[in-house]
């Protein structure tokens, strides 16, 4: 994302010493160029990192095009699996060209027909429904709701030591406008009957494995007593516009507050349960230690000390975008500090960012206010009075007042990342 | 006003001949580099075509492109490629980090305990030890 200009001033002087000629030759378009071969394109990022800690914000790997998707990182080709990078996180919503994609299994979804698409709600149910895209626009009261949706994974490449999965840097979150009919109002055109425990969602993604292998199909189930129930969409439409099929189209469900894992992309299923969910998705994988802030060391879980749940609520995060290290930034400079945070157990009140590792901290302004379950944009001005190397860092709060750890933390999947974030950068001389 | 440019062509031709930086260090306070180009040409992305659409009720968005990359040559890449590319890329396996002998072996055999890959015990045991061979903190190059 670096980008290298040339300055205004030797621009007008290139421009004045070719004149015509420089027109003739097609060389005003010399500042453009120069962006392409910048110095580090010319450098090759490492095909891997390891065994230590990913050093990048995002992940390594190479950009790549995929339909609907401007260039995003690669982590895996089939099934898909790609990464948003840094800058698009500088709004509130991610644009859904830009926004990740994390599939299971290899089966996706190319092309599907709307005429014959229709979304099926069974089970324990007074009436089963066979629902179509129309019906859904059209019979259900809409509504929307700003939501991040963020891989469990994400940022499983800080985990030390590492752990195998999907190499995730930052990237494997976004946030969007949903629009959808509620959960709740299908459940209750369909008549949840008594004795129902959770309700069970799967898409049409498919997989090589034997019909009954876990490798075959996605499944994943919400206790009909949780209440995030009441607040889960059928989302047909995202940021304005309909679901990019690597997203989920034609509907996915929308689960605010929890990790994506819950958020069936091209939703096709729903049944009504009376038996918990044991299924291998929701007790063999996605699945964290029972300790405070699913934490534990490897020895734990080697001397079998661990017990691991089905993993739930996102914890807290902030993350500083801009200025992300790529140049440095001359003393005395103000610099607009800029980044997002969000939280799954409650509204972000504050963001703190701190220009000395974390030693002393102070507020930031916060931007315009989506809801408890959106991205918060923020800001704040900071001058930096001397030269030399700076170790920036940005903390949210919660209005449950949860905040993030910068101790030691690691579990054996690599889920539920938050520690506090840094950026390095140089401050140098001005003159 | 020909002549000038007939004069600013020839000076032009001679840069790109002589293929030096266009100002020297002491023509401009503070330049310290410009003009210079990278010798390798860097190949960029081709972008795609915009996908043929028509009035059937179909959504189709097309095929999905693949970037795999080539696994490190030696004793088992075959088995690789016949079994574990069955079900995923094998930039499942470039994608980690390097990881240790007792790691690839639970991975193996997750794939076949868990997730039901039919994979007999011999080529198993070839798939291991290639992945130990070429992909461990040791071991791996690429």
């Amino acid at each position: 994302m670096t980008e290298k200009k040339l300055d205004p001033v030797s621009r007008r002087i290139l421009l004045k010493m070719f004149g015509v000629g420089a027109a003739w030759l097609g060389l005003n378009k010399v500042s453009s160029v120069l962006a392409q071969v910048s110095g580090q394109a010319t450098q090759q990022m490492p095909g891997f990192t390891g065994p230590e800690v990913n050093p990048s914000w995002g992940a390594v790997g190479p950009f790549v095009i995929f339909p609907q998707k401007l260039p995003l990182i690669q982590i895996t080709d089939r099934p898909v699996q790609l990464e948003t990078p840094r800058h698009y996180y500088l709004t509130p919503f991610t644009p859904n060209a830009a926004f990740y994609v994390r599939w299971h299994l290899e089966g996706i979804p190319n092309a599907v027909n709307l005429s014959e698409w229709r979304l099926f709600v069974e089970g324990h149910v007074g009436k089963r429904l066979t629902l179509s895209f129309t019906d859904l626009m059209k019979q259900f009261k809409p509504v929307s709701i700003a939501a991040v949706n963020q891989c469990t994974g994400n940022s499983r490449s800080r985990f030390q030591p590492r752990v195998p999965g999907a190499q995730w840097g930052n990237g494997a979150m976004g946030n969007a406008l949903f629009t959808g009919v509620r959960l709740k109002d299908v459940l209750d055109a369909a008549g949840i009957k008594a004795g129902s425990l959770c309700v069970q969602f799967e898409g049409l993604e498919k997989g090589r494995g034997l019909t009954e292998s876990v490798s075959h199909r996605y499944l994943k189930s919400l206790n009909l007593d949780d209440p995030v129930i009441n607040e889960s969409i059928v989302a047909y439409e995202m940021n304005g516009e309909p679901l990019p099929m690597l997203n989920g189209f034609p509907v996915r469900l929308v689960v605010p507050g929890k990790f994506s894992t819950y958020w069936i992309k091209a939703l096709t299923w729903i049944r009504v349960l009376t038996e918990p969910d044991t299924n291998f998705w929701m007790i063999k994988t996605y699945c964290v230690p029972d300790t405070p802030h699913g934490n534990t060391t490897v020895k734990d879980v080697k001397d079998g000390r661990v017990n691991m749940v089905p993993v739930g609520t996102m914890p807290i995060r902030s993350f500083i975008i801009t200025p992300d290290g790529s140049c440095k930034i001359p003393v005395e400079m103000p610099v607009t500090v800029r980044g997002i945070a969000f939280s799954g157990s409650g509204r972000v009140v504050n963001v703190e960012f701190s220009a000395d590792d974390g030693k002393t901290w102070s507020k930031t302004r916060l931007g315009d206010d989506y809801g408890k379950y959106s991205f918060r944009t923020w800001e704040t001005t900071w001058i930096p009075k001397h030269t030399g190397k700076y170790a920036l860092a940005v903390r949210a709060t919660d209005e449950k007042g949860t905040t993030q750890p910068d101790g030691e933390f690691w579990n054996p999947k690599g889920y539920l990342w938050n520690k506090i974030e840094r950026q390095e950068l140089l401050v140098d001389a001005a003159q | 006003m020909k002549k000038i440019m007939y004069i600013f062509t020839g000076i032009l031709l001679l840069v790109i001949v002589s293929n030096k930086p266009l100002l020297a260090k002491t023509d401009l306070h503070g330049l310290v580099r410009s003009g210079q180009y990278s010798k390798e040409v860097l190949l960029g992305i081709p972008q795609p075509d915009t996908m043929k659409q028509s009035l059937d009720g179909v959504y189709n968005v097309g095929t999905y492109p693949l970037y795999t990359p080539e696994l490190a040559p030696g004793e088992g890449l075959d088995m690789i490629q016949g079994y574990c590319n069955l079900c995923h890329s094998v930039t499942y396996i470039t994608m980690q980090p390097p990881l240790s002998a007792d790691t690839w072996e639970a991975e193996v055999y997750k794939m076949i305990n868990t997730y039901g890959a039919l994979i007999p015990e011999d080529e198993t045991k070839r798939i291991i030890a290639y992945l130990q061979a070429y992909y461990t903190p040791e071991t791996r190059k690429q």
